[in-house]
């Protein structure tokens, strides 16, 4: 209305258009920083109802960064009706009843801040999720909760009340109320650290404590962590348990009690873990599980119906554990295995070989960082050559030698199924290597052969590189012909390898 | 990219002797890259070899069209190649940091191991020793109780403490030992932290620094990539443009020498037509010459025709006229004879018709007579009844059946017209006269009505038979005039007739009685009401009419229905009649009804023809029932009697026949026996019966006779 005639009058006009460019400066970065759909919705209309806004505003015809700007003097009803659906939302939520295009203008005023008990059930657009997570969080990676903003809110939010959960202290309703909320959107849960209990008058004794570590068995019932039970009953999409019983960042402040896994919590973690039927993926990593935590949990995956990975690499796991873990590989359709940095031995390692030798359903195993040495190495080489399915394994750190290298030359060859093999960080030996150097050169389908710091000439670590190209060009020659399609298999193997 | 490079796979080992390149990479390299590299090649080269085989020929330009083709093909493939290397090598330098501290950390169990072993072993050392040496001051106790000298007892108290303080220094120090060790490792637990750090730090620079290579190495080749493209692109443009502007200038000098050849012939053209227009000049002017004098001749001819045809035109004027004439005279007698016509045949058909009947009548009458006869003398002569001869209807009559026959307008009118000329004092007896006009009208009434119409609705009548007319008597004239306006009028039957007559007196009543309020649309609407009216009550009337045939006339079939509504009429009629004279209709008002009438007799016309054609027919229906009444003239009662009688009468012949028979018989038998007696006499009296020894008189008695 007001902005209308400057663009006739001849002096004026030049006078104003001066003022013009700081008048835009000034709005633009006001608006740029301020702007927020909350802070519109809160002042309806601004440019026509405030008399000092119009003012301000008079030399803009059009302001760019305002998308509600318009010409009409009263807004319309529905837009009233809309702000006030905005402003009431918390005391009345009226979404579903609306029409497509005024929820989006809703959900678009939204505050972020809305508690979660309304808007939880009630609000599936992803754009508003989106927005809350940006608000919250400032790095998102939307793809690792698959895809979706509302189910990415969901768990980082869970997570983050699971990590500052502290048992005795902290009252577990604040998590069994956000049950109700987010069963149907959580499922994964990816907690990093559980806090253990505060006990008050400690501080004075914690320092004696530290001198000797060994002490803290003693207390051990004091010492249990956050019990996950009733949670995990309660989510019916859980897919994905990713578990450290340890704490973050305690720097100097470090005492061998806040890495505890207790016995009590190894029970309660096996009855949760046995009760979710559908487990896809259970992790537990760095948290002190020895043999017999560990056969404690696995016995309790036994028969899963859908568990496909185990893995509790960086735990204390010996001989034992891994004989529990070989009886699961035949008792359950386990995928992916990974016992990496344990402390598993030759007999360990024969006990899984023993099992991998008939296994049609695992495609990866890890043991990095054992010691399985060449009688353990012996025994894999030899279930490689009846296996039909391992397509992964690294053995990488075992004081493997040029015994297990001359074997695993021989099953080379004949194994087809093999894409990935990592042998770094062991003693093969020049001999080793050559012979190795021979096994690949009649192997088509090995794609990754990893020998670095294993002793191996340069030659020949160079020559079974040149192999590994000849395989890669020819498995994409494959792929890219019509007939043959190796491409998902190669894309999992790529994945596997990031991971 | 490649579609038969599976072909080529699966080929390579059956053709790797048969196929050996001469030159560039080689299949039997150590390098796979030229492996690979020759094998796409050979692929190539075969595909293209049995291209050419295919199409027979084999054009250079298709040829530097493959190896422009494949310059792009070979820079993707090299950027691929370089792009996965890097890759590769960029994955191998972070995971590096993670192999390094795997080994470190391998080392480090290692060494701890070793480290743990000695310390275990020390302290096992430390154990043994200390437990020795306690050992030793424990004995010495042993001896130092023994000891009664107290500065024995004290030098070996001394001793004894000199030992424990070793031992006890011993085990300190071999705790500080173990603080020191412990305390070197919270500095190693501090440096670990550190390098853990660092690697972290480390690895996250690497990272990024391969991030960066990796896109950088990426744009690079994307670059090259679209380079080697616009490369290709460009010479293909040159090569194109190449064509082109050969193409352009050849089409050029083709150009020009058309050119050329067309001026040539242009001026030959031009040439030529110059020559043509000079001789055409000549020739105009001769011919306009000749023709200008044709024209001149022409001109004379025309005038001499038009005088011809300014005298043939009088001259057919006047036949014209005569034609006229004559055509007017022979229009005026058609119609007098047509008339004359229809008459004369209709009494010759009804004379022969009356001819036939009364020839089968005779007939009939006499086989019928006969048949009396005959009966006459059944009753009289056999059955010895009185006989009386019946008495039929038919038996009586002599001569066609005939109904009264259904005039036609035209001669009604004529007879009206004539009739009412005679005189009006005749019009007394018009009742009498005029049977067949409903009693209600008046023949005047009726004759005024004509009268008015013939005068008003002149319009109706073709002017050519009113000029005809002129000259005619008044009666013709109104006679043929009004002959006209029925025909226009679709009036042809006597119905029609009387039912416009009525149509006008009821008109005048209801003028009558809605005087007051005159008001043309009212009686418009009662006009057609009453119209209606009419025509229901005429189809009641034909209905009737088709239904009862038998009836002699109309009339009477009306009077013998007893019709409600037609009493009602009369009385209403007469009502008006009394009122009125044909004077009070107003000569405007005649086409007004007229409209009407015409409007409402449209509706009965459908039925007309059907009825019509039944008019014109002779009724026969009753013909039947004559000959048949004539045939059947002795009843079946009598019949049956006859046939009676004639069975009795029968057996009554054969028992005479019989008895004659049987009266027959006995005279030959009575003549038989008066012979043989005769015979017998004769034998009696003969003379050999008394020769006889025994008589055969004797024998039987002599018959008396």
């Amino acid at each position: 209305m007001q902005d209308s005639p400057s663009a006739t009058s001849g002096p004026k006009a030049h006078s104003q258009s001066t003022f013009n460019l700081q008048r835009q400066a000034s709005t633009a970065g006001g608006a740029s920083s301020g702007a927020s759909p909350l802070k519109t919705s809160q002042n309806p209309a601004p440019i026509h109802l405030k008399p000092k806004t119009t003012n301000v505003r008079r030399m803009r015809r059009i302001i760019s960064e305002d998308a509600e700007w318009t010409l009409a003097i009263v807004p319309l009803l529905t837009e009233l009706c809309i702000q006030h659906i905005v402003k009431n939302f918390q005391n009345n939520p009226i979404l579903k009843q609306l029409l497509p295009e005024h929820q989006k203008k809703v959900l678009s005023h939204l505050p972020h801040d809305l508690p979660l008990t309304v808007t939880a059930n009630l609000i599936d657009d992803e754009n508003y999720w989106h927005r809350c997570c940006i608000k919250r969080w400032p790095v998102c990676h939307v793809a690792k909760h698959g895809g979706s903003w509302k189910r990415m809110f969901f768990e980082r939010h869970l997570e983050n009340l699971l990590k500052l959960f502290i048992p005795g202290t902290t009252d577990p309703s604040v998590i069994l109320d956000l049950l109700p909320l987010c069963r149907n959107y959580v499922r994964r849960i990816r907690v990093d650290q559980f806090l253990p209990p505060v006990r008050l008058p400690i501080p004075p004794q914690a320092e004696e404590q530290s001198d000797s570590g060994s002490e803290g068995e003693g207390n051990e019932p004091e010492k249990d962590h956050c019990q996950l039970e009733s949670l995990v009953a309660g989510l019916k999409h859980l897919e994905e348990l990713d578990l450290v019983y340890g704490v973050k960042d305690c720097g100097m402040n470090f005492e061998w009690n806040l890495f505890l896994f207790t016995f009590r919590d190894c029970h309660s973690l096996a009855a949760t873990i046995k009760a979710c039927h559908t487990l896809k993926v259970f992790r537990l990593t760095r948290s002190k599980v020895d043999d017999d935590k560990a056969r404690i949990l696995i016995r309790s995956l036994l028969d899963h119906p859908a568990l496909e990975e185990l893995d509790l690499s960086h735990n204390l796991i010996g001989d034992r554990g891994a004989r529990a873990a070989a009886k699961l590989l035949s008792h359950s359709r386990l995928r992916v295995l990974n016992l990496a940095n344990n402390q598993v031995r030759a007999p360990g390692a024969q006990s899984l070989a023993h099992a991998l030798a008939h296994n049609t359903n695992l495609v990866s195993l890890n043991l990095h960082l054992n010691c399985i040495e060449d009688e353990g190495g012996q025994a894999i080489a030899h279930a490689l050559e009846t296996n039909k399915c391992l397509t992964r394994l690294h053995l990488g750190g075992n004081e493997l030698s040029e015994p297990t290298a001359t074997l695993l030359s021989q099953v080379l060859p004949i194994n087809t199924t093999l894409i990935s093999l990592n042998l770094t960080c062991n003693h093969i030996g020049l001999d080793g290597g050559k012979q190795l150097l021979e096994g690949m050169s009649d192997n088509k389908t090995i794609l990754e052969f990893d020998l670095r710091l294993s002793d191996v000439s340069q030659e020949s670590e160079y020559l079974i590189g040149q192999v590994l190209h000849a395989n890669r060009e020819a498995t994409r020659q494959r792929t890219l012909s019509p007939g043959y399609f190796m491409a998902p298999i190669t894309n999992n193997s790529t994945e596997n390898s990031v991971g | 990219m490649n579609p038969s490079g599976n072909i080529g796979v699966m080929e390579q080992n059956g053709d790797d002797h048969l196929a050996t390149p001469i030159h560039g990479p080689s299949v039997h390299s150590d390098n796979p890259q030229e492996r690979i590299q020759a094998r796409r090649l050979r692929i190539a080269a075969r595909q293209e070899a049995r291209k050419r085989e295919a199409l027979g020929e084999y054009l250079d330009g298709k040829k530097e069209n493959e190896e422009e083709q494949s310059r792009s093909y070979k820079q993707k493939e090299e950027s691929r190649l370089k792009l996965t290397k890097l890759l590769l090598c960029g994955t191998e330098l972070v995971t590096n940091i993670q192999v390094a501290t795997d080994i470190r950390e391998i080392h480090r169990r290692v060494e701890e191991e070793e480290v743990k072993r000695q310390r275990l072993e020390k302290l096992e050392n430390e154990v043994k020793t200390s437990q020795d040496k306690f050992d030793e001051i424990t004995a010495k106790w042993e001896e130092g109780r023994q000891k009664r000298i107290p500065q024995e007892l004290w030098e070996m108290l001394n001793t004894q403490q000199v030992h424990c303080a070793g031992l006890i220094e011993d085990k300190n120090k071999l705790i500080s030992e173990l603080q020191q060790e412990l305390k070197i490792k919270d500095d190693q637990y501090v440096k670990d932290l550190k390098k853990q750090s660092d690697d972290i730090s480390l690895l996250l620079e690497r990272m990024e620094e391969q991030v960066k290579n990796v896109m950088k190495n990426f744009r690079q080749e994307l670059i090259h990539i679209e380079k080697a493209f616009e490369l290709e692109r460009q010479e293909l443009l040159s090569s194109n443009k190449k064509k082109w502007e050969r193409a352009l200038q050849a089409h050029n000098a083709k150009e020009l020498e058309y050119l050329i050849t067309r001026m040539k012939k242009v001026e030959d053209y031009e040439k030529q037509l110059n020559k043509q227009r000079a001789w055409d000049c000549e020739e105009y002017n001769t011919i306009k010459i000749k023709l200008e004098r044709d024209v001149q001749i022409l001109e004379q001819q025309l005038q001499q025709m038009k005088a011809t045809y300014q005298l043939n035109q009088e001259k057919l004027e006047y036949n014209f006229q005569v034609l006229k004439k004559r055509d007017e005279e022979s229009t005026v007698i058609k119609s007098q004879q047509k008339r004359k016509l229809n008459r004369h045949f209709t009494i010759i058909d009804a004379e022969k018709f009356r001819e036939i009947w009364l020839m089968n009548e005779e007939e009939a009458k006499a086989l019928a007579q006969r048949a009396f006869d005959v009966d006459c003398v059944i009753h009289v002569q056999h059955l010895g009844l009185p006989w009386k001869m019946p008495d039929f209807w038919f038996l009586r009559n002599v001569g066609p059946i005939s109904l009264q026959q259904r005039k036609s307008a035209a001669q009604i009118l004529e007879e009206l017209l004539l009739q009412t000329e005679d005189g009006t004092e005749e019009a007394v007896s018009e009742d009498e006269s005029y049977l067949d006009l409903p009693k209600q009208v008046s023949a005047k009434t009726t004759r005024r009505i004509l009268m008015l119409l013939c005068d008003e609705s002149g319009f109706l009548i073709e002017s050519k038979l009113l000029s005809l007319l002129l000259p005619l008597e008044k009666s013709e004239c109104y006679l043929l005039r009004l002959d006209a306006i029925f025909s226009a009028l679709g009036i042809e039957s006597e119905d029609d007739l009387y039912k416009l007559v009525n149509f006008f007196l009821r008109y005048r009543s209801h003028r009558l009685s809605s005087a007051k309020s005159t008001s043309i649309y009212t009686e418009r609407t009662s006009l057609m009401s009453a119209l209606e009216r009419m025509s229901l009550l005429s189809q009641a009337d034909r209905r009737s009419q088709v239904s009862k045939s038998e009836v002699e006339s109309i009339v009477e079939q009306e009077t013998l229905q007893g019709g409600d509504y037609e009493s009602l009429v009369d009385k209403e009629l007469r009502e008006k009649e009394d009122l009125s004279s044909p004077r009070l209709i107003h000569p405007n008002d005649v086409l007004k009804i007229l409209e009407a009438f015409v409007m409402g007799l449209k509706k009965p016309k459908e039925i007309r023809p059907v009825v019509r054609v039944k008019k014109d027919v002779r009724d026969n229906s009753r013909d039947s029932e004559y000959w048949e009444s004539l045939a059947m003239v002795i009843p079946v009662s009598k019949q049956s009697l006859w046939d009676a009688l004639y069975k009795a009468l029968e057996k009554y012949y054969l028992v005479l026949t019989q008895r004659a028979k049987l009266l027959m018989e006995n005279d030959s038998l009575e003549q038989q026996n008066a012979e043989m007696q005769s015979l017998l006499q004769q034998y009696l009296q003969a003379k050999v019966n008394a020769e006889l020894q025994i008589p055969p008189t004797q024998g039987f008695r002599m018959p008396t006779k």
